[in-house]
């Protein structure tokens, strides 16, 4: 194997070994008494009140619409923005790409203080 | 009198082969770069230092001591004896998590973490994996960080963990954006992703001259992506009492923080081999290159460190909606600006000049 690859072979056995060392001195020297009192979830001393799953907010969807797009361009950007530079008709290509994806995320960021309202009159209607 | 060397020499030759195969093994190259230097054993000391020297720090600009007891000079050894508290709490799994997820997370944090460092040259050669596309590597690395926070913050199933989750996801996710792009203006100037040429690209004047507003977009999205304040409202300690970590303790927690603690160290470093000039500096009379080298990079990455660290004292914590407006209605659109006064520059300066 080459050597570059095999010290990061090494290293990465190393990284991996090293959550169960942990682990194992914490099995070694931690005390183990466990009681009801001591699983119960937090609340500030108080009966945990069992409300553990919501839906995530839905006023921050239109932000992962906007993150799917942007995000896969900044990826394709990251890589080929050297070959974008080089050739008239990748740059012109790329700046399309933008261009829709701008015009998309304006949409999404116009309708973001609307939206909540909107969902709530859709769902009485 | 013995020869030191001629002693070693004559225990080496009556050892077995196989004790004389480790330790050959354990003197070469690759077991020296990948469990010494800049491997285990020197990202979890400067890890365990970035502790102490942060909480030192803070401590001051809040006009106190900060740890002051154990160890002989300034609590030195205040980390050593916080690992072993940790390392001796009780594990306790609470009622109700998803058990598998909400151990495995943190581990997964910490390797994810760790691995960082092996795609981040400390001079020239001291680099665990020398890539042409060491830049590509870290961010995918990078990139997979979010994923072991939010599982466990989702595997607490409690409400605060809940709240930090979704908190996290929400900051985390978006200033990737503004991350990539601020790159991409530093790949396009350098043209090249191997982070060794990037440096040797700065020998004359450091990126963040020429990369001023990518600069600036680095370090708010670095603060952002590792939780410094102001952007801590993930954990927000005192609000949603420890946001995603709040169900974590023990020996788990240890694990989370260590994690958190070398990704803003491995994002110092990448800052100061990006835009600061990496390991460029003037010559140490008396040290060697090989030497003097790492030794300005940690600097640099490190005088980085204190000011992200001093921000903690300087600023309160920013509420969501502002993280995400300034993340995308801001750095995005500076980080276009950044890219586009690049490409310019690049095509002003010579287009028949560019190659891969």
């Amino acid at each position: 194997m080459d050597t570059a690859l095999w010290t990061l072979v090494l290293y990465l056995i190393l990284t991996i070994v090293a959550p169960p060392i942990f682990y194992i001195v914490s099995v070694l020297i931690a005390p183990k008494k466990p009681s009801r009192v001591k699983r119960m979830l937090f609340e500030s001393g108080q009966t945990p009140i069992p409300a553990r799953v919501a839906p995530f907010p839905i006023e921050y969807f239109p932000y992962v619409i906007i993150y799917i797009a942007y995000a896969v361009f900044a990826v394709i950007a990251f890589i080929v923005v050297l070959d974008m530079l080089r050739s008239s008709e990748s740059l012109v290509r790329g700046l399309i790409i933008l261009a829709v994806i701008t015009a998309g995320s304006i949409y999404a960021s116009t309708q973001l203080p609307v939206l909540k309202q909107r969902l709530e009159r859709g769902g009485r209607g | 009198m013995i020869d030191p060397v001629q002693a070693f020499v004559q225990v080496y030759n009556s050892m077995p082969p196989l004790i004389q195969e480790l330790i050959r093994f354990l003197y070469s190259e690759p077991f020296i770069k990948a469990a010494i230097f800049p491997g285990a054993l020197f990202s979890t000391l400067l890890g365990m230092f970035a502790v102490w020297f942060e909480r030192k720090l803070f401590a001051r600009v809040s006009l106190r001591v900060g740890p002051l007891h154990v160890g002989r000079v300034a609590g030195i050894l205040q980390l050593i004896a916080d690992a072993i508290k940790f390392l001796s709490k009780e594990r306790i799994i609470p009622e109700g998590v998803n058990r598998p997820l909400f151990v495995l997370m943190p581990c997964l944090a910490l390797i994810l973490s760790l691995l960082l460092y092996a795609f981040l040259p400390f001079g020239a050669g001291w680099i665990i994996y020398p890539s042409d596309i060491g830049l590509l590597l870290f961010f995918l690395v990078a990139a997979l960080s979010p994923i072991p926070i939010v599982l466990a913050g989702y595997a607490s199933r409690s409400k605060y963990p809940f709240i930090g989750m979704s908190r996290i996801a929400l900051q985390l996710f978006g200033y990737e954006v503004p991350l990539f792009l601020a790159l991409t203006g530093v790949v396009l100037s350098t043209r090249t992703l191997n982070l060794e040429k990037i440096v040797e690209a700065q020998a004359v004047v450091p990126l963040a001259v020429t990369q001023i507003i990518g600069f600036i977009v680095f370090i708010i999205t670095l603060l952002a992506e590792t939780e410094r304040l102001p952007f801590d409202i993930p954990t927000a300690e005192g609000e949603i009492v420890f946001g995603w970590q709040t169900e974590y303790s023990g020996v788990y927690f240890l694990m989370i923080q260590l994690a958190m603690f070398e990704k803003v160290l491995a994002f110092c470093f990448l800052g100061a081999i990006l835009y600061l000039g990496g390991w460029l500096g003037p010559p140490i009379p008396g040290l060697p290159e090989s030497i003097s080298a790492p030794f300005w990079l940690i600097l640099k990455g490190l005088i980085l460190f204190t000011f992200v660290a001093l921000l903690r004292g300087a600023y309160p914590r920013l509420t969501i909606e502002k993280v995400l407006d300034l993340g995308w209605k801001y750095l995005i659109p500076l980080a276009f600006v950044n890219l586009i006064i690049t490409a310019g520059i690049s095509l002003i300066s010579g287009y028949s000049a560019i190659t891969l």
